[in-house]
């Protein structure tokens, strides 16, 4: 719960029934409307947050923002120079880097990722990772090799190792923005895959060797 | 095919009651004129769906739902007739599109579904846990009957939320912040998606917030999904966004489903609605 809302429930009596909290004598028009949707999320019953996680814990937790998102919701994702540099230098310290030179994994595991992307929904259809890999959602967003039909929220991918080469230095800047884009795109819209655990390394690398590999349909 | 829907109705009119279910204009028209009002990529990216609008089960259940609102019911033996949409007892043209409102007499902004609800159990005195109230989701659901017949005497008109009572705003505005609040695993919030013109998540183009001509049809729920083969009301929309989003469930007719209706709703204010509509 954000530090704005502790004064606020604290401030009004919540009524405890049996279909969950409802709202007792609380003046919803004497609270900012940030602090309503946090109030309304939280303690008035709008969402199932005792609903247990694939990660452990419950769904209240993923609902709490932490400081990235609590800056790119408030500036709708403009954030100030001095802002975007905290973001992107904190970005930047959260990325953990495989030991030695990075190795690209196996092109055929990451065209799966990219195109496969389940993982981590909650009710009504849960994942509890038994069917499907998590998978990098990649293609959501991304066009990517040309034999699948991509979205466009993110930029066109296809053709990416072909025009930049597999020298380390392109390698460490794709792994980097694929573990948190933030790294070089403050308030970006792509999921921070290595630094929220949604891939593994060795997804990641997989997924690498699909953008990278001479092989790979994404190359052709 | 809407022709031949329109000629099945007298006959079953002579059986039932008078003749007022069938939509004040047909929504396929109004979806015609918006298309060629604008240029959008989201309302022509599916021809199909065009040409299936007149064949709409969402028409079929339309009578369904007439039958159900006037026939009396209940614990209490009486129709719907007496309830209070907003625009007076009984009044149905128009209320679906001045939803969600403040409504004095719970001191609560209410959308369709909880609106109906409330009257379904203070008039009719359906208790909770009664299948008419309690299952709001599906086609064979008396509650999406409903809420499909009500909506659609607002067929073809602007969508005018009041924003007259001070809750109304706050309402609508706590939904804006919703809408732009990211979190969850994924950092997402409903911008992700809706907040940008012309964008596709694989193929599927995405309606935009800002654009109300795009805004009205992705709002224009109740719907016929096709791809669910099932009637779906905005409620359902909602909890199907929040899925993606990888968020908990939303709990239905709470104040935060009304809060991003206020704000959504608000978000189409002047163009029509299209309901019953028919989508993937």
């Amino acid at each position: 719960m954000s530090k704005k809302t502790i004064p606020v429930t604290a401030a009004f009596a919540t009524l405890m029934l049996a279909s969950g909290f409802i709202a007792a004598d609380v003046d919803y028009t004497k609270l900012s409307p940030a602090e309503l949707a946090e109030y309304l999320i939280f303690d008035a019953g709008g969402f199932n947050l005792d609903e247990k996680m694939q990660e452990g814990g419950t769904a209240k937790q993923r609902l709490v923002q932490d400081e990235l998102q609590k800056v790119c919701s408030a500036t709708r994702n403009q954030p100030s120079p001095e802002q975007a540099a905290k973001i992107m230098a904190d970005a930047k310290a959260s990325i953990q880097y495989p030991e030695g030179d990075i190795k690209l994994g196996d092109w055929k595991k990451g065209r799966e990722l990219a195109w496969s992307g389940f993982g981590y929904r909650l009710s009504p259809k849960y994942d509890d990772h038994s069917k499907d890999q998590v998978g990098g959602n990649c293609y959501n967003c991304h066009q990517i090799a040309t034999d699948r039909q991509g979205g466009t929220i993110g930029p066109s991918l296809t053709g990416y190792g072909k025009t930049r080469g597999t020298g380390q230095e392109a390698l460490r800047l794709t792994y980097g923005i694929i573990y948190n884009a933030h790294s070089m795109f403050p308030c970006t819209r792509m999921p921070r895959q290595g630094a929220k655990g949604l891939l593994t390394q060795d997804e990641i690398l997989d997924v690498m060797a699909y953008l990278f590999d001479p092989e790979s349909p994404v190359n052709q | 095919m809407m022709r031949t829907f329109l000629a099945a109705v007298p006959l079953v009119a002579v059986m039932v009651q008078p003749v007022s279910a069938a939509p004040v204009q047909d929504p396929a028209e109004v979806l015609q004129a918006l298309i060629e009002s604008t240029d959008s990529l989201y309302l022509t990216q599916s021809e199909q769906n065009l040409m299936m609008m007149p064949d709409n089960p969402a028409l079929w259940s339309m009578e369904e739902g007439e039958k159900l609102f006037r026939t009396p019911r209940g614990p209490n033996n009486v129709s719907l007739e007496a309830c209070d949409l907003g625009k007076g007892p009984g009044v149905l043209e128009g209320a679906y599109v001045e939803l969600p409102r403040y409504f004095a007499d719970t001191r609560k902004v209410m959308d369709l579904e909880t609106r109906l609800v409330h009257c379904m159990k203070t008039l009719q005195g359906f208790p909770d846990n009664d299948p008419a109230v309690k299952n709001r989701h599906g086609s064979d659901s008396d509650q999406m009957r409903l809420q499909n017949y009500i909506a659609a005497q607002s067929n073809g008109m602007p969508w005018n939320t009041p924003m007259d009572h001070p809750l109304e705003k706050a309402m609508r505005d706590a939904g804006e912040a919703v809408f732009n609040r990211r979190s969850g695993p994924f950092d997402f919030n409903c911008a992700s998606c809706h907040g940008e013109e012309g964008k596709r998540i694989r193929a599927s183009v995405l309606p935009y917030a800002a654009n109300p001509k795009e805004w009205t049809k992705a709002i224009s729920w109740p719907a016929f999904r096709v791809g669910q083969e099932h009637l779906r009301s905005s409620q359902h929309r909602l909890s199907e966004c929040f899925w993606q989003m990888r968020y908990p469930a939303i709990v239905g007719g709470s104040d935060l489903s009304i809060a991003l209706l206020s704000f959504w709703t608000d978000k189409a204010r002047g163009e029509p609605a299209i309901v019953p509509d028919l989508k993937r």
